[in-house]
């Protein structure tokens, strides 16, 4: 039986191995039905997921910083613009050794160390996703010897942007502003997350004037192009089908006229001031000019410290824009506010005071710009001759706080809503005002007459900027609307309110006809204080205007009120107020000369010359429009 | 009619004589399977390698080199195979040995033997047909189901290269030796207690190995199976990736060097271990189900080998071989779709990789070895 049970045992043995392989079989066949599953699973149940996935990962969104938009003059002459740049850019997270880099790239376009060092810095600084320019403004040349060579230059990209350009330089620095690379502050303000367009290496933010009070509107919203990437990020291929248009910001358009903005810059050549011209029905401000100025081209790619160094500290201040943020006496121009005053306070116009070259008051003597005096003056000849005894006399008849009221009328004293930033107020002094300056220490609470005095000629704590002027000046030629001044025209083609839909003057218009035809006077009687600067020859054009020149110098302590052998920076500051045509006024203007010794010698001949950049066409005839209606000679009659 | 009989019909003897490739020790179906896939392995590698034609070239090689290796093996005897192994089964340990004591460093892992300019290769690539062989030897003496102290001895020999291999470190390499080896245990008879047993000590030495035995990027490895998310840029990028080339082929694919995961750089490894990814990708359920067919018919013929085999060293070692090369399939397609953790384990016959592939188409020698040496007498 031996062999039976062996063979049993075989029998036996050959079983478990059978059933053991077939388990396994099973396991097998079980393991792979599982596989599929799985693989159906993931592309027949998920496959939506991953394609997502996957195509986010194949494509990629570079942002396209949007067109800024323009700034236009009035007549849409573009005052600022956008031109081409070439650039380049470095994307930190794709190179290995910034230092090998940059002394690459500088094989290629030239580099200094002091540059490296502030690149490398600025490479370490920023967020790593964010390109840093490591070059801009390539010549073409420059550009495309380093385009062929970026597959070399891992991290390293060519591109063409777009960068500010203000094709006049200096001539709106002031007004329009510029843009400049984002600050670490003012992306600390964006918040956590700011817009990647803030990160953007070729974007600009205002940084003054318009372009930053308008900064949002200007901007526009960005596009972006759709690319292939690879796992490194590296750009594979474009994909133009599937790109964002990036929206152009809005054009905003000023009331500024580009040709007297730019005669006005012109026409301060060396000095130091201020002019501003307004349109006395609308209110337009065709000039807002402030000289010295500065290239603000300079400012967009990032000016050079010595260069800021040097602008900063200049005597003449170029950074500041005294049109706006300029305080200074008006000066005799002052005499005008005065002279109304005396009018509201119901003093005869035709009272003379009699002048004798000063006045005698509080125990000293006030004198009067003529050594000699003046002899009688009604208001008409105070205006006209800027008789200063005229006005202290008057000033104190009537006290500070009329003047006050009547100067807050006419927009000295505060700022105005024109769109941008940087207006200082200025002080019109009143007995109330002084109380209040004075809150600390009441024993200097009192108004003492003796201040009435200076004040009555525009001196003293009075302090106004040259906007503030302009508007009084248009205010008087205008008569009866309080008129508000506008910069901004239209934004985006949005039309800002114009300035001559406000309030009426709360004066009668004879009282302002008086002040009228006193500055008529100045401007063209023989012995007016300015008539030999004012004199425009062109026929029946004429302007009417009020010279003055502010003291810089206390004006109590001084002992002669002559200006020669004094240092720039004591002279006085010569004003000029006027409008055109007298008889029927159309524009406003008023200049402020620092340091500039002599109204009627120094800010006179600017004015004149700003009003003819308004009045006359590139041939230096007087335009169309206001040619006088005149029967020509030829007639048939 | 009576086995016999049926052994003299004409019929068989003119079959028999018919059969070059029985002559030469080749098995049809196997070599057509292989083939299949090599032919098909050439044409992902071609897109996953991104266009490379040396690399195609290389791998072409390697498929040469390996077709000989297995057509020289087939023709071995599997007794003259069984005689060889307890020596080849020592020197494959003195190798591991070797290595461990002075081997080369790749990948941070101490894996090969290098003489230069004459050869490189990793031993334990080896140890993976030896290890099934030399289990095989051992229970083919002894009575089946195996005693306890044979099961023991069996272990040991398992453990030796196990913990050689591991300590390269190596751990896919490792668990797929221990499998081979558990595989002939298991068709030898192995009695379920113990399996149960042994399965369920497996959590605490698991939960040992853990804390005193596995790398750190071995943890890495498995925490990162079990949340691939949790770190999407470092360790579960390859996971993360894979699912989305797969995932993102669909139904049909995305088509053949249209695959933009693979393409742009985004598969890690996707010429080796991952490239069932690209293949997913390019050629969608369908390329990957078409793969998975060609391998079930491999390892049904496999398994049909082992069940005709007519030797018990010949029946244990053809069924390791088999369910070994399943388990290579298993764990590959399971790590790269996120089933298992990641194990550097490449898809046999597809990836990229010369030592694999030879040892490989040897593990097929050795089945076609099996079955083409069988004695034409009736079972008894």
């Amino acid at each position: 039986l031996e062999p039976s049970i062996f063979f049993d045992e075989v029998n036996e043995r050959q079983g478990v191995f059978h059933r053991r392989a077939l388990l396994l079989g099973g396991f097998a066949g079980l393991g792979l039905t599982a596989l599929a599953g799985r693989l159906a699973e993931l592309q027949l149940a998920e496959t939506q997921r991953y394609k997502l996935l996957s195509n986010s990962n194949q494509f990629n969104y570079r942002l396209q910083p949007p067109p800024r938009g323009r700034i236009l003059d009035r007549n849409g002459v573009e005052i600022a613009s956008n031109r081409p740049d070439f650039r380049l850019l470095v994307l930190r997270d794709q190179v290995a050794d910034v230092d090998q880099t940059l002394e690459r790239v500088s094989e290629l376009t030239p580099m200094t160390d002091d540059r490296r060092r502030a690149l490398k810095r600025e490479i370490a600084q920023t967020p790593r996703f964010a390109p840093v320019a490591i070059a801009n403004d390539l010549s073409w040349d420059e550009f495309s010897r380093i385009n062929v060579r970026t597959p070399e230059l891992p991290g390293v990209q060519a591109q063409m942007g777009e960068v500010r350009f203000y094709p006049f330089g200096g001539a709106f620095a002031h007004v329009i502003g510029y843009v400049s690379k984002i600050s670490a502050e003012e992306l600390k303000k964006a918040g956590p997350n700011p817009e990647p367009l803030l990160l953007h290496p070729g974007f600009r933010i205002g940084k003054q004037g318009v372009e930053k009070a308008l900064d949002i509107d200007l901007r526009g919203r960005p596009g972006a192009n759709k690319v292939e990437v690879d796992a490194v990020g590296r750009v594979v291929r474009e994909d133009p089908a599937g790109d964002v248009a990036a929206k152009a910001g809005k054009d905003v358009v000023l009331t500024l006229d580009a040709d007297i903005q730019n005669r006005a810059l012109e026409v301060f050549g060396e000095e130091s001031g201020a002019a501003v011209m307004m349109d006395i029905r609308t209110g337009d401000l065709l000039c807002l000019s402030s000289a010295p100025s500065f290239d603000a081209n300079r400012f967009v790619t990032g000016v050079q410290p010595a260069d800021y160094r040097a602008l900063a500290q200049y005597e003449r201040k170029p950074l500041l824009d005294k049109a706006l943020s300029g305080l200074y006496p008006p000066g005799s121009t002052f005499k005008t506010m005065t002279a109304l005053a005396a009018l509201e306070a119901g003093i005869d116009p035709n009272a003379t005071v009699s002048c004798g070259g000063g006045m005698f008051f509080g125990g000293r003597v006030f004198h009067c710009w003529r050594h000699g005096g003046h002899g009688p003056q009604t208001m008409h000849d105070a205006i006209k001759n800027s008789c200063d005894v005229y006005f202290y006399q008057r000033a104190l008849q009537i006290g500070p706080d009329r003047i006050a009221a009547v100067a807050k009328a006419f927009g000295l004293g505060q700022t105005f809503d024109i769109g941008v930033s940087g207006q200082k107020a200025g002080i019109v002094p009143s007995t109330q005002w002084k109380k209040q300056y004075y809150k600390k220490s009441p024993a200097n609470q009192k108004w003492f007459p003796g201040e009435s005095l200076s004040y009555g000629i525009g001196q003293g704590a009075l302090q106004v900027n040259a906007l503030q002027l302009c508007v009084m000046t248009a205010r008087l030629a205008n008569a009866k609307k309080a008129l508000h001044p506008r910069l901004i025209k239209s934004v985006g083609g949005v039309e800002r309110p114009p300035g001559n839909i406000g309030e009426d003057l709360p004066f009668p218009v004879e009282h302002i006809e008086l002040v009228r035809a006193g500055m008529q006077a100045v401007a063209n009687d023989v012995t007016g204080t300015a008539y030999r600067n004012s004199q425009m020859n062109l026929g029946p054009i004429m302007m009417a205007g009020k010279t003055g020149s502010a003291q810089v110098r206390s004006f109590d302590r001084v002992k002669s009120r002559k200006n020669t052998g004094l240092p720039w920076a004591l002279k006085d500051h010569a004003l000029f107020v006027a409008f055109a045509p007298a008889d029927d006024p159309r524009i406003a203007v008023s200049v402020m000369v620092e340091n500039g010794e002599s109204g009627s010698g120094v800010a006179a001949p600017v004015v004149r010359q700003v009003m003819d950049a308004w009045l006359l066409d590139e041939n230096g005839r007087l335009k169309p429009e206001f040619a006088p209606a005149t029967v020509t000679q030829e007639s048939p009659l | 009619m009576n086995n016999f009989d049926r052994m003299l019909s004409s019929e068989d003897v003119m079959r028999r004589r018919a059969s070059f490739l029985q002559r030469i020790h080749v098995d049809g179906p196997l070599l057509v399977i292989l083939l299949t896939l090599a032919a098909g392995s050439l044409f992902v590698l071609y897109s996953a390698s991104g266009k490379n034609w040396d690399l195609l070239l290389k791998q072409a090689t390697s498929f040469g080199i390996g077709l000989v290796s297995m057509f020289v093996i087939a023709q071995l005897e599997p007794r003259f195979m069984a005689r060889w192994v307890p020596l080849a089964y020592l020197a494959g340990v003195l190798l591991l040995v070797v290595v461990d004591v002075m081997g080369h460093n790749a990948m941070g892992a101490t894996r090969w033997i290098n003489i230069p300019g004459v050869i490189r290769f990793q031993p334990s690539e080896f140890m993976k047909i030896i290890m099934p062989a030399t289990i095989a030897w051992y229970l083919s003496k002894r009575t089946l189901p195996p005693h306890l102290k044979h099961v023991a001895i069996s272990l040991v020999l398992i453990g030796v290269p196990f913990i050689l291999i591991v300590r390269q470190p190596d751990l896919g390499t490792a668990l797929l030796i221990l499998a081979s080896g558990a595989f002939v245990l298991f068709m030898g008879g192995l009695r379920w207690r113990w399996i149960i047993s042994v399965l369920t000590a497996a959590v605490p030495v698991a939960v040992a190995m853990w804390f005193f035995v596995m790398h750190d990027y071995q943890k890495q490895r498995v925490l990162t199976f079990l949340d691939p998310e949790s770190d999407p840029l470092g360790t579960g990028w390859n996971i993360i990736q894979s699912k989305a080339a797969i995932g993102s082929g669909g139904v049909f694919g995305k088509g053949w060097l249209l695959g933009t995961q693979s393409h742009l750089d985004f598969l890690p490894e996707s010429h080796t271990d991952f490239i069932i990814a690209v293949l997913g990708e390019e050629f969608g359920l369908v390329g990957i189900c078409l793969l998975l067919i060609v391998y079930l018919l491999l390892i049904g013929r496999g398994l049909m080998i082992t069940a005709q085999a007519q030797t018990l060293f010949g029946k244990l070692l053809a069924g390791s071989l088999t369910m070994t090369f399943f388990v290579y399939v298993f764990v590959n397609i399971g790590m790269v779709s996120g089933l298992l953790p990641v194990v550097g384990v490449p898809l046999p016959f597809i990836s990229y990789g010369g030592t694999s592939l030879v040892t490989l188409l040897s593990a097929f020698g050795v089945l076609m070895s099996i079955h083409t040496h069988r004695k034409w007498i009736a079972q008894v």
